[in-house]
This record gives structure tokens, sequence and C-alpha cells, in this order.
């Protein structure tokens, strides 16, 4: 999963449009990581297609179309923890065991 | 006080986006555009940015789709045409785009191929597309269109060669081969910049996301 999909992922935990996915991924990583509007639109057709997050209201009006992560997306958000947790583990092990030597 | 300035780019991304920006530093904002037209306000100078994206490849409601969800993000839009074409009521088929969006129709998606988006500066670089796939596939789609026309424009090129197929004089004829070699170039140009753009992003793909 690409960076991109996991913020997404986390961002629609609660309802969440556009805009504020974009706040929210910009002030948890401390501005580390900005998402480029046309990639988070990208970002979010794809997901929505895949049923990995649903819209949240039915509105038509675009401006206030809010998303909220799926039954599958929040399994796909496990696994990909998973996965973080196993590759911080075996970085952390390697790289701190040859700082010390 | 606006100002009305005609243009038209070849460089329909990179150029074009780069005049805009020049026209903002200097204190003018886009008001509107026409096939060749730009009208600007007068505004601070610094004040608003600017960034083109490429929608010609998508259908029409789609396209649409994109540019209120830009709106909804806090950008100013405006849709921009690639041709120059002043026909009305015409149909247009677009071999690089995806599924319905080959037919373009005016009115329709035909000559609203660009979206040129505009932002009040607030000291973060305008960029679009930050996903390194994301942006790969985007040059992939522009590479796509010019090397349609650069294919287009060498078969007419070819065409001219045919015996008894042009109906004007030798040197007429040279004109126009002289013409089409001009705009093979313009094309092929872009063409070959976004080629090396892939195979650099490409590479560097393998190692960041």
């Amino acid at each position: 999963m690409t960076e991109t999909t996991f913020f997404v992922l986390l961002a629609v935990y609660k309802p969440n449009h556009g805009y504020g996915i974009m706040q929210f991924i910009e002030k948890e990583t401390n501005g580390r990581v900005v998402l480029g509007a046309g990639t988070l639109y990208g970002a979010i057709n794809t997901l929505v297609k895949k049923e990995w997050i649903a819209p949240f209201n039915d509105e038509s009006d675009n401006k206030k179309k809010e998303y909220l992560i799926t039954h599958i997306g929040k399994q796909k958000a496990e696994e990909e923890l998973q996965r973080i947790e196993q590759v911080l583990q075996l970085a952390s092990t390697v790289i701190k065991g040859d700082r010390t030597k | 006080m606006s100002k009305t300035v005609f243009r038209y780019f070849f460089d329909f991304l990179n150029g074009q986006e780069k005049w805009l920006n020049r026209m903002a530093r200097d204190g003018y904002r886009l008001k509107k555009c026409g096939r060749l037209t730009y009208v600007f306000d007068e505004c601070s100078p610094n004040e608003y940015e600017y960034a083109i994206e490429f929608v010609g490849n998508q259908a029409y409601s789609k396209a649409k789709d994109y540019r209120s969800y830009l709106e909804s993000m806090g950008f100013q839009t405006f849709t921009k045409n690639i041709y120059l074409n002043f026909s009305y009521g015409k149909v247009s088929w677009r071999p690089y785009a995806k599924g319905i969006g080959q037919i373009a129709t005016s009115p329709g998606g035909l000559n609203k191929e660009l979206l040129i988006l505009e932002k009040k500066s607030d000291g973060v670089p305008f960029e679009l597309h930050t996903d390194i796939h994301d942006k790969l596939s985007i040059y992939k789609t522009v590479r796509r269109a010019c090397a349609w026309a650069v294919f287009m424009i060498t078969l007419l090129g070819v065409m001219t060669f045919i015996p008894n197929e042009l109906s004007v004089s030798l040197p007429m004829a040279w004109l126009l081969r002289i013409a089409l070699l001009i705009f093979f170039s313009l094309f092929l140009i872009p063409t070959m910049k976004y080629s090396s753009l892939v195979k650099y992003l490409k590479e560097e793909s393998e190692i960041f996301e």
C-alpha cells in the first residue's frame, strides 16, 4: 500500500471531505506530507471503486461530499499496520544493533 | 483596469503555466480566457498562483466532476482549449483518450482540454500531483497526446508526397511541408521531454513511493 493510500484511509475513520482529508494528513505529519489536490482526487476515486471507502452522505453536491472507511477498508488498514510494525521491528533491531557496535 | 492579451501556447502545460505565473508576479490576475485571448485584472503582485491540468483524455462528465471537486478544494477554475478551432457544433476524435473520452463534442468537452487553476499564494508550492505514481500517469497521458499529434502530422507530411494528391503548385507544396515540419518539431519536443521525465520517474519509483 502506498503512503498516500494509507493516510487517506486513516483520515476517513471519521466522515471527512476532500479538503478535510488533505488538512488531516498535513497536520498529522507536521507538514511532511502535503498531498496535491489531483493526487488526492485519484486516491479517493480509486478507494471508492475498490470499496475501501464509501461516500458518507448521499448529497450530490460535490462540495459536501464526505467519505467514510468501510469494513474492507478497515481490514486492509489493519493488515498494513501489521506490516509496518514488522518492518519497524526489523529495522530497529538491525539499525540499533549496528549503532552499539 | 483590465488588460487583454492575445497568446497561443504549443507548450500548453509548462509554457502556459509559467507565463500565467509571470503575469501574476507582475500583478495581473486571470479574469477569463478564450481560444486565443486572456483577460487580466490588476491585483497585488504575487497574490495568486496558477497551475494547469490536462483533462483532455477524460470523458466530459469526469472532467466536470473533477472541476467541481477542485473548486470545492478552494481553487478558482477556468477551462482552456489546446487546439485552434473556431467552428461551433462539432465532434472530434481524440485517439489518446480513455473510453468515451475519445469522442469530444462541442458544446461539451471539446476545446476544454485544459483546466487553469488559480489559488491565493500561501507559501506552499502549487503542486497538484505529489505522488510519484500519479505523476507518472499524468506524464504518460500528456506524452500520448503529443505523440499522436506527431504521428498525425507525419501522416499528413507523407500524403503530400503522393503524386496527384495535392492540387497546389510545387512551391506551395513545399511551403506546406515546411509548415508541417515546424508543427512536427513543436510537438516532438514535448513528446521527448515527457519521455525522459517518464524514464526518470520510473527509476525513482523503484526506490521511493
